[in-house]
């Protein structure tokens, strides 16, 4: 195992948290999109907050789509990244939606010290599905499903678990995969050498290279193996991988991805001419972002090994319900009086005292540190805590936790991006809000 | 209401971590003590305010708190809550009631048990979700921070300001903190909210004041000097300001219209108080008040603690008690408190701590941060 780096999901970050920020980027990237016009979301974990609760209607609601949006969950093997993709295509192409978001995020549980801690990541990828100006279209597809003892996690266990993992890697993925991938050029009647890159996730940094031999191609047409630089991502990885091979791929180019779980799914697209245009964010330029770890303790406590304080009120349900729109849609109001943006809603207005002279106003996800603290106090898990009064692009003035910040990030004049995170725990649920990061690259 | 209200006696316990006594012992210290300093006997009460800020363990819960522990019954009393302004507040009902001729003789007591409760700090109040994360000190930092980026104020100013109050602290035996402190050791303490080191911020104290208070017409009956109530002002503002886009975070609106009701009241300008206990929950936030009571101007509070001018031998000492800082915030108690110490230094029983023959005085809480005020100004009668 060469040394390498690994993405760990921060302590108030979770499946759900990092496919909403994913969704909130694949909206933002190029032209900001309006998050209204798509009618579909699909959210696929293996390592959702929820067992029971349909955490793609959260990340919906976060983003802004319509209530009219359908939504899905998809999980039970990080095969399930790709079924979402594929289902989502299936229904757009059959008409049920007319654009739709797919979603995959994983931050998987491994047993702390043990062989896998270092080969797992955490991560997230969104795509956005629809008919028109595509940057890459679906050729084939192809799936097989057999029943097959490798990757578990009995709805009792913890941490993933690992069966006879050489055996699992050969005749379980290879194999699997191998078959998959090779129905799948037939189908799409390409031969192995026109593939320009096939973005196989992998249960391993070998295997992927085994499975395109059997389908006929070669290891060198694989888009690399993400495990040194983040990790397996699970249901993202197959994602994460197609979007490192669409940073590079010219118009006509065959791309092929594909995922295991009991079985292979296998998706054949070829890049159109609108991708030279838009092609995604560099996966470099993502993982650049991170933050180092400070210690082997901190990471524990991000993987909730070792327990954080957190003390606080539940919100209760009505409360909830209520200011949905103002603390998960983030809207605040603006005065049609004298224009005033402000926040949390009100009736009547801070600047100039006008009565139910409001509307309902979306504010912006960026903006400008105006006064911050560094918190020692607060009952939190870790400290120190920034927080910030930021003042949004747009109008309107946010007091918010600061995440995702290095030593000297957070001063007057910083600017921020917001980011939908854990906010606390309490009496057996978790409870969201949002956070601003800085936004500097560093 | 000016000149119609006199302080007829006052009492303050030890302030402190006083796990040895209760909440309703607390308030029996400081009545008792008030009871003898004012030579009346308790029957002749008429009505009574208590100030107390946290309900819960402790005690506090309402007006029967001050009734059961005194065994002052079938009388009207009010419990006032009004954040870190309290008991300043309290104070003023009382003096309202007297003005309005209601009563003659009112009791004002603040009280506060923090330590029972457990924990650090104090117990964060409102919205789950908006504004989750803040404390205290960590909300005042935000004023504070803003202001260093706007004046370019100095750590090492602010530090000036716990040197000075711990040492006022020093010399006054109820006191919670009565060491001096350096202004090394200020600046090396452990950071609690940035810029805020430990000794930047006021302790969390148990205590109890009181006040016996009675139209000023009689005040010549009882055995000590009154002091009359020149004017008092309250301003309640955005207990939200973070949201406030239009909020510049240099000072405290609250307070500027708080002291402008009161020395408006009282006929005075700023430059006629001879010494101010000022609500220094935090060393920015002492600098930042005797610039929105019109001490100096924005900006230049902290030239004032440079110079050595608020200093118990300056142009005008500030907190001669030994502030939040040092004497301890016991939040409902406190602004009873600073209005027994004005009493204290207006009748020149102060000792060591004496500010030198002082007509006019001023007790002044702030909270919130900045959501609410009052200022009281007393002088002798």
């Amino acid at each position: 195992m060469p040394p390498g780096t690994r993405t760990v999901a921060g302590l108030d970050e979770d499946a759900l948290t990092m496919a909403t920020d994913a969704v909130l980027a694949c909206l933002g990237d190029a032209d900001p999109a309006d998050p209204g016009q798509f009618d579909a979301l699909y959210f696929a974990s293996t390592s959702s907050p929820y067992n029971e609760k349909q955490v793609a209607s959260v990340i919906a609601t976060a983003a802004d789509l319509p209530r009219e949006a359908a939504v899905a969950d998809l999980g039970g093997s990080v095969r399930a990244g790709l079924g979402a993709l594929r289902a989502a295509l299936d229904g757009v192409r059959a008409g049920s939606h007319r654009t739709a978001l797919v979603v995959a995020a994983d931050a998987r549980r491994v047993e702390p010290e043990s062989e896998l801690e270092p080969l797992v990541g955490d991560g997230a990828l969104a795509v956005a599905v629809g008919r028109n100006d595509v940057v890459a279209e679906l050729v084939a597809t192809a799936s097989i499903s057999e029943e097959f003892t490798y990757v578990f996690r009995t709805d009792e266990q913890r941490y993933l678990q690992v069966a006879e993992p050489r055996f699992g890697a050969t005749y379980g993925y290879a194999r699997d995969m191998g078959e998959a991938v090779a129905l799948a050029l037939r189908r799409a009647e390409l031969p192995p050498a026109r593939v320009a890159k096939l973005a196989l996730a992998a249960p391993d940094a070998r295997s992927a290279g085994d499975a395109a031999r059997r389908a006929g191609c070669e290891p060198g047409q694989l888009e690399p193996s993400l495990v040194t630089e983040a990790g397996l991502l699970g249901t993202a990885e197959p994602l994460v991988l197609l979007a490192r091979s669409l940073e590079t791929a010219r118009p006509g180019d065959f791309l092929v991805t594909g995922a295991y779980g009991e079985g292979a799914d296998v998706l054949v697209f070829r890049a159109t001419d609108r991708l030279p245009a838009a092609r995604p964010r560099p996966v470099a330029e993502r993982l650049a972002r991170g933050l180092p770890l400070p210690s082997y303790a901190r990471y524990l406590r991000a993987q909730a090994v070792l327990p954080g304080e957190s003390i606080g009120e539940p919100v209760t349900s009505m409360v909830e319900w209520k200011e949905l729109k103002q603390n998960v849609r983030l809207y605040g109001s603006r005065c049609e009086a004298c224009g005033l943006v402000q926040y949390p809603q009100a009736r009547v207005c801070l600047g100039c005292r006008s009565q139910d002279r409001m509307v309902d106003h979306k504010l912006a996800k960026r903006g400008t540190v105006f006064t911050f603290t560094i918190d020692n106090l607060a009952p939190v898990p870790e400290h120190p805590l920034p927080m910030a009064v930021v003042d949004l692009d747009g109008g309107g003035r946010l007091y918010l936790q600061v995440t995702d910040a290095a030593d000297g990030d957070v001063k007057v004049g910083a600017p921020v991006e917001l980011t939908f995170r854990r906010l606390h725990e309490v009496g057996g649920n978790r409870y969201y809000f949002w956070k601003a990061r800085p936004v500097e690259v560093r | 209401m000016k000149d119609r209200v006199a302080v007829i006696g006052i009492g303050c316990t030890k302030f402190g971590d006083r796990f040895e006594r209760s909440y309703e012992e607390l308030i029996c210290d400081a009545a008792f003590e008030a009871y003898d300093d004012a030579g009346i006997d308790p029957a002749q009460i008429e009505a009574a305010y208590l100030g107390t800020y946290l309900p819960g363990s402790g005690g506090g819960k309402a007006a029967v708190s001050l009734a059961d522990a005194l065994r002052l019954y079938d009388r009207p009393i009010t419990r006032v809550e009004n954040y870190c302004a309290t008991g300043t507040d309290a104070f003023r009902n009382g003096c309202l009631a007297i003005a309005a001729g209601t009563y003659d003789m009112v009791l004002v007591l603040g009280a506060e048990k923090l330590k029972d409760r457990g924990g650090r700090g104090i117990p964060r109040l409102g919205h789950p979700l908006l504004a989750r994360g803040n404390t205290a000190p960590g909300l005042f930092a935000l004023a504070a921070n803003r202001y260093i980026h706007t004046f370019g104020l100095r750590r090492e100013t602010l530090a000036k300001v716990a040197v000075k109050n711990h040492r006022n602290g020093a010399l006054n035996p109820k006191a919670h903190l009565r060491m001096e402190v350096t202004e090394e050791q200020v600046l090396n303490a452990p950071i609690i909210a940035w810029p805020f080191g430990l000794f930047d911020c006021c302790p969390t104290t148990d205590g109890a004041a009181a006040a016996i208070i009675c139209r000023a017409d009689m005040a010549k009956r009882f055995p000590k000097a009154p002091v009359l109530v020149k004017g008092a002002g309250l301003a309640v503002t955005s207990g939200r300001p973070y949201f406030d886009p239009t909020f510049d975070y240099l000072g405290f609106r609250s307070t500027q219209a708080a002291a402008q009701q009161a020395y408006a009241m009282a006929g005075i300008a700023p430059s006629d108080i001879d010494f101010a206990e000022v609500h220094d929950c935090f060393t920015w936030t002492e600098i930042s008040n005797i610039e929105d009571l019109g001490f100096c101007r924005k900006g230049e509070g902290g030239q004032l603690e440079e110079e050595g001018q608020t200093a118990l031998d300056g142009r005008l000492p500030i907190n001669p008690s030994g502030g939040l800082k040092s004497f301890g915030h016991p939040i409902g108690a406190s602004g009873v408190r600073m209005v027994t110490e004005c009493v204290v230094q207006l009748r020149g029983e102060a000792g060591k701590r004496q500010v030198k023959d002082p007509e006019l005085g001023l007790a002044h809480n702030v909270g919130g941060p900045g959501a609410v005020s009052c200022v009281v100004v007393l002088g002798r009668g």
